[in-house]
């Protein structure tokens, strides 16, 4: 639900940090420059119904961001990705870094050296 | 319950004395006349009408109950009188303050910014109403108090035909002032039912199809439900 508190561990790839729905527009929105909602149904596979509600919640999360294009006969969403991928795997990663150190202090940075040693 | 009878005969020997009564008596039938108008009739506007002057009657027979009044005993009179102040202004000022609100919660902006032909097209309807747009992929539209709202989903989604059906739609809405919470709040204040919303929304969709026909009706309507 865009939402880093509720990440779920166990799911695989994107969808640890978003719902499938939500991933599958992210990487759409990632692997393209500028989306219209018309080439976001297309691409996801996912009827409007579902993509309309999830591509508020993206914008309003940050994560996407839309403009209104009044240039054509209607006006339309166009929609890009607020951050590239790696922008925002970075902001992911230091607020569940932040989240680890908060709660479990020295044990959780002691980990991080660990990891980073074995590596 | 000793009290309540003390007051009542308090009143019929104040009334009585003052040669007044037939005068306030007319008020009440009256009053019951269109208070029975309302519980009767299905027609919105007369429904909201006959309320109002129902409430106008009662406080014409309170003026002159007070007015003849020689005691102090009114506790009854006092208390109808601010249910019929309070709920006499919530009635006529709630849908005015209700569309208020949804523009500011919707941070709604006149339609007329990006596109013209909308207002116009209402405007041609014969309503004084105010068409605004609000940022939401999800396709809306609803009407409220003096205002219709339509989301930019709902922009994207239909063509022009369909978002003129869609508009009549609303419009018929707010001729009857069905979608303000009015006769909602009045049914529940007296204690009445009101009409269901499937037969509103029939009704509604009957004017849009008189307006612009039955095939942009049909596909609006197939791509917005």
């Amino acid at each position: 639900m865009v939402k880093l508190d509720r990440i779920n561990l166990s799911n695989d790839g994107l969808t640890k940090f978003f719902s499938p729905i939500e991933a599958r527009i992210m990487q759409a929105l990632w692997e393209h420059k500028e989306l219209t909602t018309p080439e976001i149904t297309e691409m996801t596979d996912i009827p409007l119904s579902s993509v309309a509600g999830t591509l508020d919640r993206l914008v309003k999360a940050g994560f996407a961001k839309r403009e209104l294009d009044k240039s054509g006969p209607k006006v339309r969403y166009l929609y890009s990705a607020a951050e590239s991928m790696d922008n925002t795997a970075n902001t992911i990663t230091k607020k569940v870094l932040d989240s680890l150190v908060d709660t479990f202090g020295k044990v959780a940075i002691e980990n991080f050296h660990t990891y980073h040693d074995k590596k | 319950m000793f009290l309540i009878l003390d007051e009542i005969g308090c009143y019929i020997t104040c009334i009585s004395d003052s040669g007044l009564a037939s005068l306030i008596g007319i008020a009440l039938v009256l009053a019951l006349l269109m208070f029975s108008i309302y519980v009767k009739t299905e027609k919105p506007m007369a429904r909201l009408s006959s309320f109002v002057a129902g409430q106008l009657c009662v406080i014409s027979a309170i003026v002159i109950i007070v007015y003849v009044m020689q005691c102090s005993r009114m506790l009854s009179i006092e208390i109808y009188t601010g249910y019929v102040t309070i709920s006499t202004a919530l009635v006529l000022l709630l849908p005015r303050v209700y569309s208020r609100i949804l523009i500011r919660r919707f941070d709604a902006r006149p339609i007329s910014e990006i596109i013209d032909w909308p207002q116009e097209f209402v405007d041609e309807l014969e309503i004084k109403s105010e068409v605004y747009y609000f940022d939401s992929a999800i396709p809306r539209a609803f009407a409220s108090g003096k205002a219709i709202f339509l989301s930019v989903g709902i922009l994207e989604l239909v063509d022009t035909a369909e978002l003129k059906a869609i508009l009549a739609h609303e419009v018929w809405h707010l001729r009857h002032n069905n979608r303000t919470p009015i006769l909602r709040q009045l049914a529940l204040m007296s204690f009445t039912g009101n009409r269901s919303e499937d037969e509103l929304e029939m009704l509604a969709d009957m004017f849009a199809e008189k307006v612009v026909g039955k095939s942009a009706l049909e596909s609006a309507r197939a791509k917005v439900s």
